[in-house]
């Protein structure tokens, strides 16, 4: 049985629809990447999967389970996210961003939660970041904590929406080195990028996400290399040349 | 114009008086406390409930905060003192006050600075960017668990400028407990000159209270200056 299966997902805000039927499945260790222009619902999809958004049709069921009939807070536990402004608590230090849902949400003693919440920005390169505050961190650094807030609650799958689109080109590099590591440790990912390098080397599954619909979707060299739909070709073709 | 010439007489007067002015500023002090107290613990949430709440008690709420503060303090100390059925509760020997005055005043100022209170909390909460909330509900954090954990502590912070005003407004007002006859600092400064043959201290006593509360207020606005400082988020830009 597949982990996250996505069957018919329909949301609009207000009168403008922004996905229309989308549907997909993908499995455990499984790394799949969205590509598509601004605009084209990627986001948006990303955020009905751990309902920060909420759908208007369709489903979405997580190991077989509709994540309608799921408490929120169970779901979100289950599912992490990264955010593209990394949204990290201001007031607390790197290794606070990560002990605050340790202690809050998995109830674990504060001894506890620290030693793994160590363990975790050891994991992405920032030990010695651990009592800096977001607001002295770069914004790559800042991004590695957010992925290790998300991996120290444990979660079937992350989504990662946008990771790099915040930061400074010469700070993309660290936190895509994290995600490859990720990547190859077998986490499952759901991404939302335009990190093409990323998406041919380390993604299962590429998706071709335009206007709300699944454009085109398969393994990443087919889409960059032989794809089946002329716009598909030219999206990435056009982001091929820019990168 | 008699009031006006400042002579030494009257300010010996003033300075032999001076451990009855201290007890008026003594319980101008506490009375403060407690309004601003009761103050927080209605205001914070009344705040919070006009971001967050659903909207019956927005509502609600907001009703109830326009009408705290468009009244007039006075008006508000009065009618509480005399409309509500607070019983006579005695005296504090150690202050020579009446527990009743005191409890109606502290409830006049506290609502009203509630009320008050809930806008600077209100405002507050709203400057905290909506990532912040995402974050949290992103980990699995329940609402209040995010309110309380990410959004309360940021909030607190940034709502200590709003409150150091809210602070010199309720100790300046305490000055109309005066109208219910409770002795606090302004009351006794009317009990003094009051006496017979004194009409003539009138500006030296009014000059020293005013300088009291001048005091209080520079030395609590620094302090809290300190503490907006001391607990300011690092490398933020509050």
């Amino acid at each position: 049985m597949s982990l996250l299966r996505l069957e018919d997902v329909e949301k609009s805000y207000g009168n403008e629809e922004v996905l229309h039927g989308v549907g997909f499945e993908m499995d455990t260790q499984d790394v799949d990447v969205i590509v598509g222009p601004s605009g084209s619902g990627k986001s948006t999809l990303l955020r009905c999967v751990n309902r920060l958004t909420e759908i208007d049709g369709g489903s979405i069921f997580l190991d077989g389970e509709d994540i309608h009939s799921m408490d929120e807070n169970d779901l979100r536990r289950r599912v992490g996210m990264v955010f593209q402004d990394f949204n990290l608590f201001a007031h607390r230090t790197a290794v606070g961003n990560v002990t605050l849902g340790l202690t809050e949400v998995l109830d674990l003693p504060s001894a506890e939660a620290h030693d793994r919440a160590m363990e975790y920005l050891d994991r992405v390169g920032l030990a010695e970041q651990a009592d800096s505050y977001p607001a002295e961190l770069s914004g790559g650094q800042k991004q590695r904590v957010g992925i290790a807030r998300s991996l120290a609650m444990d979660p079937e799958l992350i989504l990662f929406d946008e990771p790099t689109s915040a930061l400074d080109p010469e700070l993309i590099g660290e936190v895509l080195g994290v995600m490859n590591d990720l990547a190859d440790e077998g986490m499952t990912m759901l991404c939302v990028t335009h990190e093409m390098g990323f998406a041919r080397s380390a993604a299962t599954t590429l998706t071709f996400l335009d206007d709300g619909q699944i454009v085109e979707r398969g393994p990443p060299e087919q889409l960059f290399d032989d794809p089946e739909q002329d716009r598909t070709r030219e999206f990435l073709g056009d982001l091929t040349e820019i990168h | 114009m008699a009031g006006i010439v400042l002579q030494s007489s009257d300010w010996l007067f003033v300075a032999s008086n001076a451990d009855f002015l201290l007890l008026g500023t003594i319980v101008t002090v506490l009375l403060t406390i407690t309004s601003l107290t009761l103050g927080f613990l209605a205001g914070f949430p009344m705040g919070a409930i006009e971001v967050y709440g659903p909207d019956s008690l927005r509502s609600v709420v907001g009703t109830v905060g326009v009408v705290f503060r468009g009244t007039p303090i006075v008006v508000l100390v009065v009618l509480l003192y005399f409309g509500l059925p607070i019983p006579q509760l005695g005296t504090v020997p150690a202050l020579d006050i009446q527990v009743t005055p005191f409890l109606a005043a502290t409830l006049a100022l506290g609502l009203r600075s509630g009320a008050y209170q809930s806008q600077v909390f209100r405002g507050a909460i709203q400057s905290i960017s909506e990532g912040q909330m995402e974050g949290a509900r992103s980990i699995g954090m329940s609402k209040l668990q995010a309110i309380r954990h990410v959004i309360f502590p940021q909030a607190i912070r940034r709502s200590i400028p709003g409150f150091q005003n809210e602070f010199t407004i309720v100790l300046k007002d305490t000055s109309v407990a005066f109208a219910i006859g409770l002795a606090e600092l302004l009351t006794r400064a009317e009990n003094l000159y009051l006496q017979p043959g004194r009409g003539t201290a009138v500006m030296e006593v009014i000059l020293t209270i005013t300088a009291i509360y001048f005091v209080l207020t520079v030395a609590t606005n620094r302090t809290l200056d300190r503490l907006h400082d001391r607990y300011a988020i690092p490398g933020g830009n509050e």
